[in-house]
């Protein structure tokens, strides 16, 4: 199986990374960090941990373009290229062919949000005197949560296209994040266990304004992310494998 | 083929039904299609546009899902990817990643193929220059032209060593010594026992390099068997003659059937019981016989009358 999934995750890296795209989103990105320091809201004598709170944002943002653009037409355009039968024809599992294409898409996300975190760190540093390590917390938690969404984009992108596939995927974004408000009613709450929330990967609290995240509560993220992306890929592979190519 | 032998590839009661679009019919792609290829033969799967090859191919393969049949190859279920990994598919127009070189598209393949590493660079050394591509290692694809795509795309087939090989269309975009290239290549892979399936509309390529053929019209197997039994016109003979002037001599005339005349040399057919007499009576009027051959109608022609059978049926029914 791991012969099988690596190869096409490192050929989905290799052609992320010739994409303009991913270079024009971390650029663009990289000069809003620089940017941080001039909001209005440093007035209030809390400029550190308003940076801290903007760049992880901001980050998040550009996390979610990355995903989106990788995921969403990566399926759809290799079927309809045809570049899947010869995948497909080697012996190769659909579901295996979205798991490296997962991957992959995981592992560009990883690796973008590592050089944004980087310029951040570098802002920080110049700005503020603090190399601020506790936004590497921030950007491991957006990356699972990133890995969660683009499991659930390669899902529907094996029986959907992309403008579906985006918009499902900030559809359950939103409910992912917005759980307790949906639910929040006295009668709606028996509901809750049976809505999947991403409200575990929200630590801007505590790296921002906080003392950083605990270890084990680190521990319990990854667990919530190979809960909800495992499902997702299950399902999406269950999909992909009922479809006519 | 005899049936003490297992076949490479078998298909039998093969189905595809696509579901109907609201207020229009089912309609069935394949219908009770049963395909057996011997072991080290080259099988030809004919058939004109829309008679439902590549249909029949993708479900032997796994990338269409069969409505109904079973499907194997070497006696493993062709539609789990576990039984497909002794095989080589070669789809029309084979497409590729298009940032990637040729030697980085096969060793893609090669390890998705399970190929230990240490022999991917060896093979696709030896595969690019048995494609003649050699010298073409490192340019990237999106400079290929649509022959040399097609020779990678006969390379990426071969890159595991498979036993049996499913190529569909494999000369469509090849020159002239392209397609002799693929035909040679397909008869290199019998001798050394490999099992070919091709899918083609050339009468040439299949008529050179198939053993058997299966013809298929309109989703189901039209006919199957030695192409020469098939398309032999039974109690028919073809005479080319030359030296004839510019009519039929009338005592062959008398006889003569599908007449043409090109550059001096009439080709007519002629019933087998009256080749002895037309013979004589193109000597009797100095001409001379270029020769004498079995009738065979040509694949176009066994085309044609299939499809205006199938059109006479379906006004029938």
């Amino acid at each position: 199986m791991r012969d099988r999934v690596l190869p096409i995750a490192f050929g989905v890296v290799a052609d992320s990374l010739r994409r303009k795209v991913l270079y024009i989103v971390l650029v663009f990105a990289a000069l809003l960090a620089f940017a941080i320091p001039a909001l209005p809201d440093y007035g209030l004598g809390v400029e550190a941990a308003v940076f801290r709170e903007v760049a992880l944002a901001l980050a998040y943002v550009t996390a979610l373009v990355l995903t989106l653009s990788l995921a969403a037409n990566r399926v759809p355009s290799e079927v309809e290229r045809r570049t899947v039968y010869n995948v497909v024809a080697k012996g190769v599992s659909r579901w295996e062919y979205l798991v490296g294409t997962w991957l992959g898409v995981v592992l560009v996300v990883g690796a973008g949000l590592a050089a944004f975190t980087v310029v951040e760190q570098i802002v920080g540093l110049v700005t503020y005197g603090e190399p601020m390590w506790r936004l590497w917390q921030g950007a491991f938690a957006t990356w699972l949560e990133m890995g969660v969404i683009a499991a659930f984009a390669v899902a529907i992108s094996a029986v959907a296209g992309p403008v579906v596939v985006v918009t499902a995927s900030l559809a359950a974004l939103f409910i992912g994040h917005a759980r307790s408000t949906l639910l929040g009613g006295e009668g709606a709450l028996g509901l809750q266990p049976f809505v999947p929330s991403l409200d575990a990967f929200n630590v801007v609290n505590p790296v921002a304004h906080g003392q950083g995240v605990p270890p084990l509560y680190l521990a319990s993220m990854v667990v919530v992310f190979c809960g909800l992306a495992g499902v997702s890929l299950i399902v999406g592979g269950a999909l992909f494998s009922r479809r006519d190519l | 083929m005899s049936d003490a032998v297992a076949p490479a590839i078998l298909i039998e009661g093969a189905r595809k039904a696509y579901k109907p679009i609201v207020g229009t019919p089912a309609r069935d792609a394949v219908h009770d299609v049963t395909i057996r290829v011997a072991p080290g033969t080259i099988h030809g799967l004919l058939g004109p546009n829309g008679a439902g090859k590549t249909t029949t191919l993708k479900m032997l393969l796994g990338l269409v899902r069969p409505t109904a049949g079973t499907f194997s190859i070497l006696g493993q279920d062709s539609t789990r990817p576990a039984g497909r990994r002794d095989v080589g598919f070669m789809p029309e127009q084979p497409y590729f990643p298009q940032h990637l070189t040729a030697t980085q598209a096969l060793r893609l393949y090669a390890l998705l193929s399970g190929v230990p590493r240490a022999e991917i660079p060896g093979r696709i050394a030896a595969l690019l220059e048995r494609v003649g591509l050699s010298g073409r290692e490192r340019t990237r694809l999106d400079a290929f032209s649509r022959g040399m795509l097609q020779r990678l795309g006969i390379a990426q087939a071969l890159i595991n060593d498979p036993r049996v090989v499913v190529l569909d269309e494999p000369a469509s975009g090849l020159d002239p010594v392209g397609q002799r290239d693929v035909r040679n290549l397909m008869l290199s892979l019998r001798d050394a026992g490999v099992t070919v399936l091709l899918s083609s509309h050339q009468l040439s390529e299949v008529e050179t390099v198939c053993d058997d053929v299966t013809i298929m019209n309109a989703g189901r197997v039209a006919a199957e068997g030695d192409l020469d039994d098939l398309l032999n016109v039974a109690g028919h003979t073809s005479i080319r003659a030359r030296g004839l002037g510019e009519e039929l001599p009338p005592a062959v005339a008398v006889h003569a059937g599908s007449v043409a005349a090109s550059g001096g040399v009439w080709v007519f057919s002629v019933p087998d019981e009256a080749v002895r007499a037309v013979v004589d009576a193109i000597d009797d009027a100095g001409g001379a016989v270029v020769s004498v051959s079995p009738m065979r109608d040509s694949l176009e022609d066994y085309f044609a009358r299939m499809l205006a059978e199938t059109v006479t049926e379906g006004g029938a029914r």
